[in-house]
């Protein structure tokens, strides 16, 4: 077969379908990525004219320009649109397009997962911006602190949009994370062990844990206090039990770390591109690895520091402040070996350069006034000012949109196939810069002048006037540059010319394929023998294409990649990925019909929402694997590897696995929530413990230990070619007895809408039951797929991922029934 | 997998006790545990038994990290691991001095 060909076959194989019916049913990585990044920068210039229309509010003094609650809208959702439908989604965006490209690879662990990711991201943004069209959008600030955004005083509908819109969005940021996490760690190239891994990978991968653990406890929180609000439980309210400082503790646990959620790729950006552009290699590879996982764990630890003013114990303080200062450490490890590659290099002050250059001014002047409110006694004088809005301004957009800017020029001719024409770049470049340092370095004054955040106007009296107005002279000039950006890149993408396949004389593998990238991104997957196989093989591109690697040749119409262990990037098994499908964008439009539900209080929905979930995924799933084993397949001359359907641990397990330890920090933030308010809470001890009864308590215990047990035995007897479904039978008694236990519980539960206590033991039980229920239904799939021969001794894949849940079910519901039962019989 | 373990498991170490020892903090100063054993002040006592105890867990891993048998083959995740445990100690001494030498509830 010659490349041509072979061209041909793979994209009848890997092509979305043309038109706009491709856009609703692809499942292309690169598809995916580009309407990623096209939605998070459409997102972001909303939230760039919300940031004009706020300086313009605040460019004079008793400024008519919008009235206090159209400007609490304007500031709240400006916030809300930068972090979450810009920031998250643009990382997800370029990760999703580069990463299987810069892995050497075909495309993403579960292409369907990024599609519903998509659909869910558009579905919850396009919820918030309804709202703002509306004139009902959030205004309790991009953190929602309660009280004010209880019921008692924000009555209406705004803040609901943010609980249910963002943790729809957030659906997507999970999904996606699980994606990133086994794509990077099993869907490799041959040979590419960690240290081959490119760094953007390290960088990913790292972010992608972060947002596996630092988003549940946000999304707890918004699902408490969405309850407080629809049903009156009380878990953010004094009086009851509750305590609005665990709103914070959870936001902050989400909320810190966001920041590097946020900071962490964007530097994995500057890995990448710097060296390129200085003509070198990146200085001190294992170094950095080390720092960014260093950043990612301290990043957790610095939770408090954003509550240094709400009476917390000097020596709590002390903890937190010593820890803050910590972190500057790994942060300056990164930004010495990147000046040490420019020492070391030949930079080149092409346009993604001076983006980096920008990057570096601004990062590292956030970074030092990070440093000064780490200090508690400054951060008492200078909290809730615009010298922290100006700090925060300097650390996202410094250490976000800089490198991601210079992403996108560097990134441009891959996408494109063309290189740029107008030289419109250069100048938009210096007036951002410009633009940028005027307005946040004035705000920074003006704050330390104690001009507080978030005010809608001031008095001339204030001796604030032209401080302000210079910043928004300044923060006009930004935006004409960011727009003089969007018309270079539109300009370039329309009418430039075609440009060579590798520009900018780069060793990382996503240049060694056409531009644009083919649907099937590699014609054959290479063997990586370094961390630039381009560099090390200038004729990568060519022999690929001849079909000299892995997977040369097309069969059955399977769109085909390999996984690979772990560590060494040895060739482990041989994936056949699902082609395209309506099934994604269907699942999360009826997702969306959930919240929807709950957003309008139109209660009757909800369960239908739901069954159509339930049903929607038992036919996602039903699709996957075959009815015959398949035996080793050839996947290069004198190698051959099995199908994942016979392994233990396939892509499904490691997604189950990464998708469960998300699920496992939501659980852990809410013991950690009962935990808090049962110590630090007013109005505790509450009025009467749950009593409980020996006999449901006991059903349920022994259902948890009996599933884990039946769930091996019916293993067991799959692999002996025996029947599996006594086993599974008992699986699912074992669960019926949890769903019981748990029921119990939330029946017995003493007044959940009277105190904190109930409502949380309340939610735990419900906790319990759901994953119940999902075992009941995981059980009853199981059956399904045995009685319908999908599974033999060779083919026994799915056991391994529904043991996962039984397991996962055995210990968060003994767990839930010791947390549920023990106050009570200490009492 | 064992390999990314061996690079992740101190900080999260570090993580498990800063957070435990802060949790530490907020129980006895919601509970308001007091008195004293052997002539000290028990919270203060409490705090530095568990800080003590927090160093010891780095330096058990950092053993664990340089140990011949029990180390990485791959020299790569040897020196990313070791840095890491390095680390997870000195975020350990470091972040919960305070432990030591601050006021406990005021």
């Amino acid at each position: 077969m010659n490349a041509l060909e072979r061209h041909r076959r793979l994209t009848t194989i890997w092509a979305s379908e043309p038109g706009m019916r491709g856009w609703v049913s692809t499942v292309n990585h690169t598809d995916l990525g580009r309407m990623f990044l096209f939605t998070a920068f459409v997102f972001f210039v909303i939230g760039g004219l919300l940031a004009m229309l706020i300086r313009a509010q605040l460019a004079t003094p008793h400024s008519a320009f919008a009235g206090p609650e159209i400007y609490n809208q304007i500031f709240t959702m400006h916030g809300t649109i930068m972090m979450f439908l810009f920031a998250i989604p643009s990382f997800e965006g370029l990760a999703i397009y580069l990463l299987p490209k810069i892995l050497g690879t075909r495309d993403l662990a579960f292409p369907r997962l990024t599609a519903y990711g998509y659909w869910c991201y558009v579905f919850g943004g396009a919820m918030l911006l309804v709202s703002m069209l509306l004139g009902i959008a959030p205004d309790g600030g991009w953190f929602i602190y309660p009280p004010l955004s209880g019921a008692i005083h924000s009555p209406g509908i705004n803040i609901d949009f943010w609980l249910i819109g963002i943790t729809f969005v957030e659906i997507s940021a999970i999904a996606a994370a699980v994606e990133i996490t086994v794509s990077i760690l099993k869907y490799r190239a041959p040979g590419m062990s960690l240290e081959k891994m490119p760094i953007f990978a390290w960088y990913a991968l790292i972010t992608a844990l972060m947002i596996l653990t630092g988003f549940p406890p946000l999304i707890l929180e918004s699902v408490l206090l969405e309850l407080e609000r629809a049903f009156g439980l009380p878990f953010f309210q004094a009086e009851l039990g509750g305590d609005s400082l665990l709103w914070q503790h959870l936001f902050w646990l989400f909320g810190h770390p966001e920041v590097y959620i946020i900071f962490l790729p964007a530097a994995g950006v500057i890995s990448t591109v710097l060296p390129v552009m200085c003509r070198t290699t990146l200085l001190g590879y294992g170094w950095i690895v080390a720092a960014a996982v260093a950043l990612a764990f301290l990043s957790f630890g610095l939770w408090v520091h954003h509550m240094f003013t709400t009476g917390i114990p000097h020596m709590g303080l002390a903890f937190f402040s010593a820890a803050s200062t910590l972190v500057a450490v790994p942060t300056g490890v990164q930004i010495f070996a990147w000046i040490g590659t420019m020492w070391k290099g030949r930079p080149e002050l092409h346009l993604p350069m001076l983006h980096i250059l920008g990057f570096f001014c601004t990062f590292v002047i956030g970074g030092l006034t990070g440093v000064m409110v780490a200090v508690v006694p400054f951060d008492w004088q200078a909290h809730d000012t615009a010298f922290i809005t100006a700090h925060l301004h300097y650390v996202l957009f410094g250490g976000f949109v800089f490198p991601i800017l210079a992403g996108v020029y560097y990134w441009l001719p891959h996408v494109t196939g063309q290189r740029r024409f107008f030289r419109l770049g250069e100048l938009a470049f210096a007036l951002v810069f410009l633009g940028f340092h005027v307005t946040f370095l004035a705000m920074h004054w003006v704050g330390l002048m104690g001009q507080r955040r978030r005010i809608p106007t001031y008095a001339p009296e204030d001796g604030w006037t032209a401080i302000n107005l210079i910043s928004s002279i300044g923060s006009f000039v930004l935006a004409i540059g960011l727009a003089m950006i969007v018309i270079d890149v539109v300009l370039h993408a329309l009418i430039a010319a075609r440009g060579k396949r590798n520009p900018w004389g780069a060793g990382t593998s996503e240049w060694a394929m056409m531009t644009p990238p083919p649907a099937y991104n590699f014609a054959s997957l290479p063997h990586v023998d370094s961390r630039a196989p381009l560099a090390a093989d200038p004729n990568l591109a060519v022999r690929l294409a001849r079909g000299e690697g892995y997977l040369a040749t097309p069969r059955k119409g399977w769109r085909e990649t390999l996984s690979v262990d772990i560590a060494t990037g040895r060739p482990e098994m041989h994936v056949i990925y699902p082609a395209n499908t309506r099934l994604p964008v269907t699942m999360s439009a009826v997702t969306g019909l959930f919240f929807l539900s709950l957003l309008v209080k139109f209660y009757w929905t909800v369960p239908l929402a739901l069954a159509g979930v339930v049903i929607l995924a038992w036919k996602w799933v039903w699709g996957l694997g075959c009815k015959e084993d398949l035996g080793a397949l050839r996947v290069r001359e004198g190698v051959t590897l099995p199908n994942a359907a016979t392994a233990e641990r396939s892509p499904g397990w490691w997604g189950t696995l990464f998708l469960l330890t998300a699920n496992a920090t939501f659980f852990g933030s809410l013991l950690f929530g009962f935990a808090f308010l049962w110590t630090v809470a007013p109005g505790w001890p509450p009025p009467a413990w749950f009593a409980g009864s020996m006999v449901t308590a006991g059903v349920g215990c022994l259902g948890a230990l009996l599933g884990p047990v039946a769930m091996r035995q019916a293993i067991r007897a799959n692999r002996r070619g025996d029947t599996p479904l006594p086993g599974i039978v008992l699986v699912l008694i074992g669960a019926l007895g949890v769903a019981i236990a748990c029921t119990a519980m939330m029946l017995q539960t003493p007044a959940p809408m009277g105190h904190a206590y109930g409502a949380t033991l309340l939610v735990l039980g419900g906790y319990g039951l759901f994953h119940a229920v999902l075992g009941v239904l995981m059980a009853v799939f199981l059956t399904a797929r045995v009685l319908s021969g999908f599974t033999s001794p060779a083919r026994w894949a799915e056991f391994p991922i529904v043991c996962l849940w039984i397991d996962y079910l055995s210990i968060v519901s003994l767990l839930i029934l010791l947390a549920g039962h023990l106050p009570g019989l200490l009492s | 997998m064992k390999d990314l373990l061996r690079i992740l498991i101190a900080p999260l170490v570090w993580l498990a006790t800063f957070s435990a020892i802060y949790g530490l903090l907020g129980l006895i100063c919601g509970h308001g545990i007091g008195g004293t054993v052997l002539g000290l002040s028990l919270p203060r006592v409490l705090l530095i038994t568990a800080y003590a105890l927090a160093i010891l867990l780095q330096v058990a891993l950092l053993a664990v990290l340089y140990h011949p048998r029990l180390a990485s083959r791959s020299g790569f995740v040897r020196f990313v691991s070791r840095i890491t445990g390095w680390v997870g100690l000195v975020a350990t001494g470091y972040a919960l001095f305070p432990a030591t030498v601050s006021s406990v509830c005021l």
